[in-house]
């Protein structure tokens, strides 16, 4: 790469870092995506909105307003000279209150809390997908005039949706045209020929971007950046789509006129990933033929990850038709850099989400957007990630309820029933939500950004969660399997078969948290366990995930809207766990739970985790209708040094796929440099780890966070 | 029925491809590095992890020999915990009580069937990796009849079998499972007789005739390599590699010809089998090679097999 580019990428990693320290010592530890926010200060005195009581902003028009008045007169410019964009965010949009008071579902807060809900969807926000091409044809004065048309076509009487997004546009357009301004007043004093030129290049792009679409490469992926910086000042929205699609026809136009040069769009790329870590996917299937998508683009998006090595959030789609050389490049770097992209799966995929009467060709369409989720772009309300049933806590008041029943015999078959009920009923009530959320979310928090990326909202005037699009499917995604399914094999071989302890005394003794009983706890937990294959826990990974995806996908929310149920904890796996008391299968009370739908640490009976073993078992317990189950493996460098090493992932990668998994994470680790990490962070302030679906630098995760990524490096 | 001491899922170094490898135990060399020391002896051993015991007490109850066993420390006066290994049938009660994990049982008696189950669960990563099954040991022929049965359900399964062998036994055993197998990964590990004899307890003669038969193989479709571990203080010499390397000429084309260096793990696993401080021995004493040293030895090899 030229010497030039290789620096500016140096540089913008080296600010990144220090702008990572200066978050960790004023924010504290993120145990979430390591955003592109800048930790600076903004201007103070932003005025609270006095047309609500409370002076907060809800629903488009206020919201609108307090938008544009915070990109045109607080939000600070923000253009580092090594970067071939302008932009970046430094918080939220002030005065936004969430919901209003009177909308906000108290009436399920005790089911809430007894079903252990953490995450109920109720109130989130963009976890949907953009189609950025709306966008990059229109541009931003495009967009505006869009909004201003089918405002005079659709004449509403009700004009605060599209008061609103006029709003939102015009903020837009006018911090966009500070930072053009910024950047050519930087120029006048700049005294570095390069950096000269290039914040001359920054004001003219941005200056054309008020006037037309983007037309070049720099001009979209400029483009692209503002999307980024401006969704994610909306309640933090991180999904952007099939990127190197979006790029590739600017990308050979400027090519074939021989205006760029590859090393050149490395640092755009690398200075858009730098701008924030929104969600994309590179290569997969054409949604006619399935041939695979990937080009020249893929590669360097590919090339711009290698060379920053911070957290990116870029996924390889793996489908019958992959680019292998792309594949392999990709596995090398994963290798080289410990961490890169993740692997996003059509063989479970496709055909999952087929099954909810999708053609084959919508179903290659949905691309990997976000953490561990994928979105039709620009025409699916799917809600993703942001709610989940606890798989565990319906097995703990099962055992309430039998114990405390004289009336009937304990036996699997009478925990099994009421373990169903108690699934039952939390499913209902996180569909219930679900039809709260649908009917109160769009005069609160409309989707005020992706609605102008959506086919759909704008032409209708409706906000996307209102009908402004034509696709609803709300996820929902279980966590603790394997804490589950573990303590029904516990139970059934040491209660059931083996008689080695009564039903009473083992409830006795979980409800003392097996204290004084160590014996006992490890007796439970030294089990053939989740992962192992053909053990009882397996049978019951089986049917908890059989008898879940069943209860989320027979019956409709009673409003009538298709759930499609994932597996996948995020990371609060350690908030879920607090809540509980202990379970059967040796964990004590407040320990996390086990994550999405991955075995648990050291499941093996020689207490390692053969990544075979735990692919097969993640590849069976897929709900299968196109939402995901992850699987996550950590390697230790070791197997990178060993001949064969990258051969061997990627044919477990490959086979993943072929077996219906749907999405891989994958980090490169040694124990050694973990563990000498997880004891003094500041030792490896570059360390980026892949955390589940989503990439952090591993000194911003809190203790506990690290704690959970330790143990599962340790168990190999 | 057979025993086994191991099933080790997405093995990446036994051969090519993703392979799962089982542990047959019983072996007819000592090798005094071994990196398998529990697979020596082909009864069932019990092996200890006494830092993980939590004082639970249940091996002393359900041991029939009463090898657990109490006792006063003479010189601190605290009471602690003996296990008489000599007495030990290998019964396994202990173990099966031990939830703690100190107490493991090495060596399972498992039907041919009952192992495959196992194996053929990562089917699918052996077709798409070119990879297959491993019978390692230990010597797994020694224990014939069980391998025979292994390989056949192997075969019937179309996976790719690999066994990896010593040699040192009539090679009508290798003739016989031939037909099962695609490769065999035979172990060279010393040329001079003296140095055979006192590191391995034989004088190697049996291996150097059956290496020299390995071309035989060919008629049944094997293919075969041979591999080399360099131990620090035994083998890692010019003149033994260069011996090794330059074998007669009836040990000709082998797949391809490998040097492994040594590791010590062997160690650790010889403590909980009971074997500590001076009964150690000499392997203690043995290094792992250096990366500049394996260099020159596989350079000499190389030179010598073109």
């Amino acid at each position: 790469m030229e010497k030039i580019y290789r620096d500016c990428i140096e540089s913008m990693r080296e600010t990144k870092l220090m702008y990572n320290q200066m978050k960790l010592e004023k924010i504290g530890y993120i145990d979430n995506d390591d955003h592109g926010m800048i930790p600076l200060p903004h201007k103070e005195g932003f005025p609270k909105l006095e047309s609500s009581p409370d002076g907060l902003a809800y629903g488009p028009r206020d919201i609108g307003k307090n938008w544009k008045l915070w990109l045109t007169e607080y939000h600070p410019t923000y253009i580092n000279p090594n970067s071939a964009l302008a932009g970046a965010w430094f918080g939220t949009v002030p005065g936004l209150g969430g919901w209003r008071k009177e909308d906000r579902p108290y009436h399920l807060k005790e089911l809430h809390e007894k079903y252990n809900f953490v995450q109920t969807g109720i109130g989130a926000m963009n976890h949907m997908c953009p189609d950025m091409r709306i966008g990059l044809d229109l541009g931003f004065k495009g967009i505006l005039d869009k909004v201003r048309r089918f405002r005079y076509l659709n004449n509403p009487v009700n004009t605060d949706f599209y008061d609103g997004e006029e709003d939102v546009v015009l903020g837009m357009l006018a911090f966009i045209e500070r930072h053009a301004k910024a950047a050519k007043e930087m120029s006048l004093t700049e005294t570095d020929p390069f950096k000269k030129s290039n914040l001359e290049k920054i004001a003219e792009v941005n200056q054309n971007l008020l006037k037309e679409p983007p037309k070049t490469l720099r001009e979209a992926v400029q483009f692209l950046c503002w999307f980024q910086t401006f969704s994610r000042m909306y309640f933090t929205s991180g999904a952007m789509g099939q990127l190197d699609e979006l790029l590739r026809p600017y990308y050979e136009k400027d090519i074939k006129e021989g205006i760029i040069t590859d090393d050149e769009v490395v640092w755009y790329i690398a200075s858009l990933l730098v701008n924030d870590t929104h969600y994309s996917q590179i290569g997969g299937p054409h949604p006619a033929d399935g041939h695979d998508l990937s080009s020249r683009m893929s590669y360097l998006i590919l090339e711009a990850t290698h060379a920053l090595r911070i957290p990116c959030h870029i996924a390889l789609r793996l489908h019958d038709n992959y680019n292998h050389d792309l594949f392999h490049k990709a596995v090398t770097y994963l290798f080289e850099d410990g961490t890169g992209v993740n692997y996003s799966c059509s063989g479970g995929l496709d055909k999952g989400y087929m099954k909810n009467s999708a053609p084959l060709g919508l179903a290659r369409m949905r691309a990997k957007v976000g953490c561990n989720w994928t979105a039709l772009p620009g025409i699916e309300y799917c809600l993703q990630d942001v709610s989940r049933v606890c798989l565990v806590k319906p097995l703990l008041l099962a055992l309430d309820d039998m114990i405390a029943d004289s009336s009937c015999e304990n036996s699997m078959e009478e925990l099994w029933d009421r373990y169903c009920g108690h699934l039952a009923v939390s499913v209902k009530v996180m569909k219930d939500g679900m039809d709260w959320h649908m009917a109160h979310h769009g005069r609160n928090t409309p989707e005020m950004v992706i609605n102008l990326f959506c086919h759909g909202p704008i032409e209708r005037g409706l906000d996307a969660v209102d009908g402004g699009v034509d696709i609803y499917n709300l996820n929902c995604d279980g966590v603790g399997l394997a804490t589950a399914a573990d303590s029904f094999g516990a139970i059934e071989q040491r209660v059931v078969n083996e008689k080695r302890i009564s039903w009473e005394k083992l409830y006795e003794v979980l409800k003392n948290d097996y204290e004084g009983n160590e014996n006992i706890r490890l007796m439970m937990k030294n089990i053939p366990r989740y992962g192992s294959g053909g053990s009882l826990s397996d049978k019951w990974a089986d049917k908890i995930s059989d008898k879940y995806t069943h209860l989320m996908k027979d019956t409709p929310t009673d409003n009538g809207y298709q759930m499609i149920p994932g597996l996948f904890s995020h990371g609060i796996i350690g908030q879920l766990g607090q809540n509980l008391g202990a379970t059967p299968n040796g964990r004590k009370a407040g320990e996390p739970i086990s994550h999405s739908a991955d075995p648990d640490p050291g499941f093996m009976k020689d207490g390692g985790s053969a990544p075979t073993a735990k692919s097969n078992a993640v590849a069976r317990v897929q709900p299968g209708y196109g939402n995901s189950a992850p699987l996550q493996i950590d390697f230790d460098t070791e197997l990178a040094m060993s001949i064969g090493g990258i051969e061997a992932i990627e044919n477990l990668l490959l086979t993943h796929n072929k077996q219906g998994g749907t999405l891989v994470n994958i980090n490169v680790v040694s124990k050694e440099k973990i563990l000498e990490a997880h004891k003094d962070p500041s030792k490896y302030p570059d360390l980026v780890v892949r955390v589940t679906g989503f990439s952090a630098f591993f000194a911003s995760l809190s203790p506990k966070y690290r704690q959970q990524i330790v143990d599962r490096i340790l168990s190999k | 029925m057979g025993t086994i001491f191991n099933i080790q899922r997405f093995s990446i170094h036994d051969g090519p491809g993703i392979r799962t490898t089982v542990f047959l135990k019983g072996c007819n060399n000592r090798c005094l590095w071994c990196h398998n020391p529990e697979s020596l002896i082909i009864k069932p051993q019990i092996q200890t992890y006494l830092n993980k015991c939590i004082g639970c007490g249940q091996c002393f109850e359900v041991c029939p020999e009463g090898c657990h066993v109490l006792f006063i420390d003479d010189e601190t006066k605290e009471t602690k915990r003996m296990f008489k290994r000599e007495k030990c049938t290998g019964c396994g009660k202990c173990a099966d009580s031990c939830f703690a994990n100190a107490l493991v049982l090495c060596g399972e008696e498992m039907s041919a069937q009952k192992v495959m189950e196992e194996v053929l669960m990562d089917k699918p990563y052996y077709e798409q990796s070119g990879g297959g099954v491993t019978f390692s040991g230990g010597e797994p022929l020694l224990q014939l009849a069980f391998l025979k049965e292994l390989l056949t359900i192997s075969r019937e399964n179309g996976i790719h079998t690999a066994v990896q062998t010593a040699l040192n036994m009539d090679f009508s055993r290798v003739v016989e499972v031939a037909p099962y197998v695609d490769l065999f990964m035979c172990d060279f590990k010393i040329f001079d007789r003296d140095l055979h004899k006192k590191y391995i307890g034989n004088d190697g003669e049996k291996i150097r005739e059956n290496l020299k038969r390995l071309p035989e193989l060919k008629e049944y479709g094997c293919e075969y390599v041979v591999r080399t571990p360099v131990i620090g203080g035994v083998n890692d010499t010019e003149e033994e590699i260069k011996n090794i390397a330059d074998f007669p000429e009836e040990f000709v084309h082998p797949a391809y010809y490998e040097l492994m260096p040594y590791h010590n793990m062997g160690l650790s696993k010889l403590e909980t089998l009971g074997v500590e401080g001076e009964d150690i021995g000499e392997a203690a004493l043995f290094t792992t090679p250096s990366e500049e040293k394996m260099n020159t030895l596989k350079e000499i090899s190389n030179i010598i097999k073109k």
